[in-house]
């Protein structure tokens, strides 16, 4: 033998790694843990853990049928339309195509070439739409449709979830699927985008960071859903608008009056409340269904003060018992006195 | 020794070996780069995202050693010291990004042979490694964090990406002012928000890491690729199989001029113009940029079978028992203080995960930092505790564990983090929130606030607001103020950071008082 003992050692610690590495190789063959393209997946909550869901309304005859806007013999605005359009039946899209056909057709509120903004609520991504915390997605998809329909520009939707991520809020509220099918887009709102806009009517705050896009919209329609709020005590039309300005939470200071401040600032041409179904309590998030209500409703008018008013009826209150809408009321930005205005009553 | 022609100019030869391992070397920094920014939800990679700590035995043995299991994904590495034995460091200048990196830093250049500082400082990767090693054979792998991928990923994650988010904002914002710009600002902003530019918050002590890059980067200054040579504990590892690998430098010394070109263009200064130009093995990278620079073409890497003597900085026995100890009674002081200091855990963790289970599986590669969408899940720095350090904690002034995320669980290549289903993560309780009643607005103020209560995602909520009195006593017009209810919160941390409140919250979440459990 004419090796050393460090040439010895040398060589069996060679072969040690070689085996150890052969070996490693032949289990890696064998046992693939992960699938090579790996995707980190995104989970999706199954099915509501008590009640079945609370069956969407399918006795639409067309429910995903392409935008067919209301004929409206009368394309200008017209002192004689009503003031609010209140629809009730089974199918969203009808409740929302008969709403707007009242209150004189799309064509009052978008033109063709405009730049349309359609904010509904999604507050999070946690909910899918049965939970009620997301405005219902047929209703968004028919506004987009018929604003498409009127010959927009572009259909923009957009909201700004405060509790995770915005893709993914978009998919599970059923919102992202319905504006896709009627030729809208999904904007993720990029910081880049708030600027600091003064509020010269505001009362207690003067100015705030807002979505410049949602500014300088030729039309904003704003589709809030209905719901409980442990401060606000509901979420409406007004609330809703918290969602297009920067640090929102610190609004909830002197919510009503702050909300009502930012409503004089963002005016949408159309407010369509979303009453297809309800949060009754644990709003505004909710994740019960034993909370949600199917009311099968939808409010539309141009003075978003009263179509909140009317709201406020379907959870046995008025618009005087919420603060926001009498803030409203009181800085003129709309009547919450529902005796004093034409409104249509509609069944389809 | 015949005398040495250093300041004639290098013929121009035709570096083809120079250009395919530069190549291979952009190929590779490219792949790492595209994997790390394919660590993000709901997004697909071509490979495993977590391809390079796959290929890194160091983290595999460590891991596998401190864990006490076997782990599957990180067997790769074998294939890493594999390579390693054939073709000796290779990994280091063909592969490894950091490396990469560190060779595009001009560094002071050369033109005659600068020899090492001292051969001691080559002892000192081999220290690093064996302390590695030693702490994880007793359960901790707190010297991780000078593994080189681990570096650059928790650069690249915590520090470098935030900057460049709050960087590109604020220009693209600037630039957003002015409506010539915009249609370009928005297409730009499409392109690179929410891919390059994810919402991660800036965490201040993440400097620190910023700052351990930056030294290195700065040592080049010293010597060319001084933490390969002198630092890198994966360097020494695959250093040691390198002493036996099969394709090596060798030079034929009928031709060998004695010009010391190849000694000089050395970056690891393996090639000894002392030992009649002869390599060290384990400090040869088979970069070949010797072989190309060669002016009568005297070196070759051959296979070999055997080993001839070779001019080993060889650390005797003594020196080699020295640094072992060494090491073993630094890891030992290491893993021992903290432990006996340890009452509870001081940090609020990601869900599927015990501080115990971090200390001895936590590679600290900065995956679960880097996929957390709200950028809540940064590197842990604390002065008491640093045998944890930079493992994953929850900093929830700066974002909230996303109720319908578990991608932190997804992505841990060693499972630390465990993979929890949605469902269980949901009822995972990582932390309790309470409120801070002096600074709460309603309690202290007596104004209305209800953003906590409001944004708490669990359906039977963790926080109340009530009125004072009870039933018809109550007061509607009296301020609602919150309360929790501990024994359903989950620590989530929403209420903290959406609390409107300046500067620390008013209300915060604290890790558990026990073991973690479900609700």
């Amino acid at each position: 033998m004419d090796i050393s003992r460090r040439e010895f050692i040398r060589r069996a610690v060679a072969l040690g790694l070689s085996a150890a590495t052969a070996g490693t190789l032949f289990s890696l063959l064998s046992c693939s843990e992960r699938e090579t393209p790996a995707t980190i997946t995104v989970p999706t909550p199954g099915p509501p853990p008590s009640a079945p869901p609370i069956p969407a309304p399918t006795s639409d005859p067309q429910p995903s049928a392409p935008p067919v806007p209301a004929p409206s013999p009368t394309p200008s605005p017209e002192p004689g339309h009503p003031y609010m359009a209140v629809a009730r039946g089974k199918s969203p899209t009808a409740m929302v195509q008969s709403a707007i056909k009242a209150l004189g057709g799309i064509e009052r509120f978008v033109k063709p070439g405009n730049d349309v903004i359609v904010k509904p609520n999604i507050c999070v991504a946690y909910r899918s739409p049965e939970y009620a915390a997301t405005t219902n997605p047929e209703v968004v998809g028919a506004l987009v449709a018929l604003c498409m329909g009127a010959g927009a520009k572009r259909v923009r939707v957009m909201d700004n979830p405060f509790g995770g991520d915005t893709k993914q809020a978009y998919m599970r509220s059923g919102i992202d699927e319905q504006v896709r099918t009627a030729s809208g887009e999904m904007e993720v709102m990029s910081p880049i985008k708030y600027k600091e806009a003064d509020i010269p009517q505001g009362l207690d705050i003067t100015n705030w960071p807002v979505y410049s896009d949602v500014l300088n919209a030729d039309v904003l329609i704003n589709v809030p859903i209905a719901k409980h709020h442990s401060m606000a005590r509901l979420t409406l039309g007004m609330k809703n608008l918290l969602g297009v300005v920067l640090q929102p939470n610190q609004l909830h200071i002197n919510l009503g009056q702050r909300i009502a401040d930012l409503t004089s600032l963002v005016r949408p041409a159309l407010t369509v409340v979303d009453g297809v179904r309800i949060l009754m309590n644990r709003g505004p998030q909710g994740g019960n269904l034993d909370d949600v209500k199917q009311a099968n409703i939808i409010i539309a008018s141009q003075d978003i003060v009263a179509a909140d008013a009317y709201a406020a009826t379907l959870f046995g209150l008025t618009g005087a018992d919420i603060p926001a809408i009498r803030a409203g009321a009181k800085m003129g930005l709309g009547t919450m006195d529902l005796s004093s205005i034409k409104i249509k009553e509609i069944s389809v | 020794m015949t005398p040495v022609s250093s300041s004639k100019k290098p013929a121009k030869t035709p570096k083809k070996w120079q250009r395919i391992r530069q190549a291979v070397q952009i190929l590779a920094l490219a792949l790492f780069l595209y994997l790390l920014l394919g660590t993000q939800q709901g997004s697909t990679t071509i490979l495993p995202h977590d391809l390079f700590f796959r290929l890194d035995p160091l983290a595999g043995i460590t891991a596998m050693l401190a864990g006490r299991s076997w782990i599957p994904a990180l067997a790769l590495g074998g294939a890493t010291l594999l390579l390693t034995l054939v073709a000796g460091r290779a990994w280091c200048s063909w592969l490894c990004p950091l490396g990469t990196i560190i060779d595009w830093i001009p560094s002071r250049q050369t033109r005659k042979y600068r020899p090492d500082i001292h051969p001691y400082w080559r002892q000192v990767k081999y220290f690093m490694l064996f302390a590695t090693l030693v702490g994880a054979a007793l359960g901790s792998l707190t010297l991780l964090i000078f593994d080189p991928i681990t570096i650059l990923f928790r650069t690249l994650t915590s520090a470098v990406l935030p900057a460049l988010n709050i960087a590109v904002t604020a220009v693209e914002s600037w630039l957003y002012d002015f409506r010539l710009f915009q249609p370009a600002v928005e297409w730009f902003d499409g392109l690179v928000r929410g891919s390059l530019i994810t919402e991660q918050p800036f965490f201040l002590p993440n400097l620190i890491i910023a700052g351990v890059f930056v030294g290195i980067l700065v040592l080049e200054a010293v010597r060319p690729r001084f933490w390969c040579r002198y630092l890198c504990p994966l360097g020494g590892l695959l250093g040691l199989c390198a002493r036996v690998s099969h394709i090596r430098y060798k030079v034929d010394e009928e031709k060998c001029t004695s010009c010391q070109r190849c000694a000089t263009i050395c970056t690891t200064a393996a090639i000894d113009p002392q030992q009649k130009f002869a390599a060290n093995a384990a400090e040869c990278t088979t970069c070949l940029d010797c072989m190309e620079v060669c002016p009568t073409k005297a070196i070759s890497f051959q296979g070999q079978w055997g080993s001839k003597a070779y001019p080993f900085y060889d650390p005797s026995r003594r020196q080699f028992l020295a640094s072992l100890g060494a090491a073993s009674i630094g890891a030992a002081l290491l893993w021992f203080i903290p432990f006996i200091t340890r009452k509870e855990p001081r940090y609020v963790r990601p869900p599927g995960t015990t501080e115990e289970q971090l200390l001895s599986k936590c590679i600290r590669c900065g995956e679960c930092a880097k996929v957390c969408p709200t950028g809540v899940i940064q590197p842990g720095a604390s002065a008491a505790g640093w045998d944890e350090l930079w493992t994953p904690t929850l900093v929830t002034r700066l974002g909230y564990c996303d109720y319908s995320c578990t991608s932190c669980g997804q992505v841990c290549p060693t499972e630390a983090i465990a993979e929890l289903p949605l469902k269980e993560k949901q009822r995972r309780v990582i932390g309790v929130a309470v409120i801070d009643r002096e600074r709460c607005i309603p309690w202290a103020d007596g104004i209305e606030c209800s953003v906590c209560e409001e944004v708490c995602p669990l359906p039977e909520k963790a926080i109340r607001l009530d009125h004072q009195g009870r039933g018809r006593q109550r007061d509607r017009n009296a301020v609602q103020r919150p309360h929790m209810i501990p024994e359903r919160c989950i620590g989530c941390g929403i209420c903290e950071y959406l609390c409107p409140l300046n500067g620390e919250s008013a209300i915060r979440v604290f890790p558990p008082g026990e073991d973690q459990h479900t609700v």
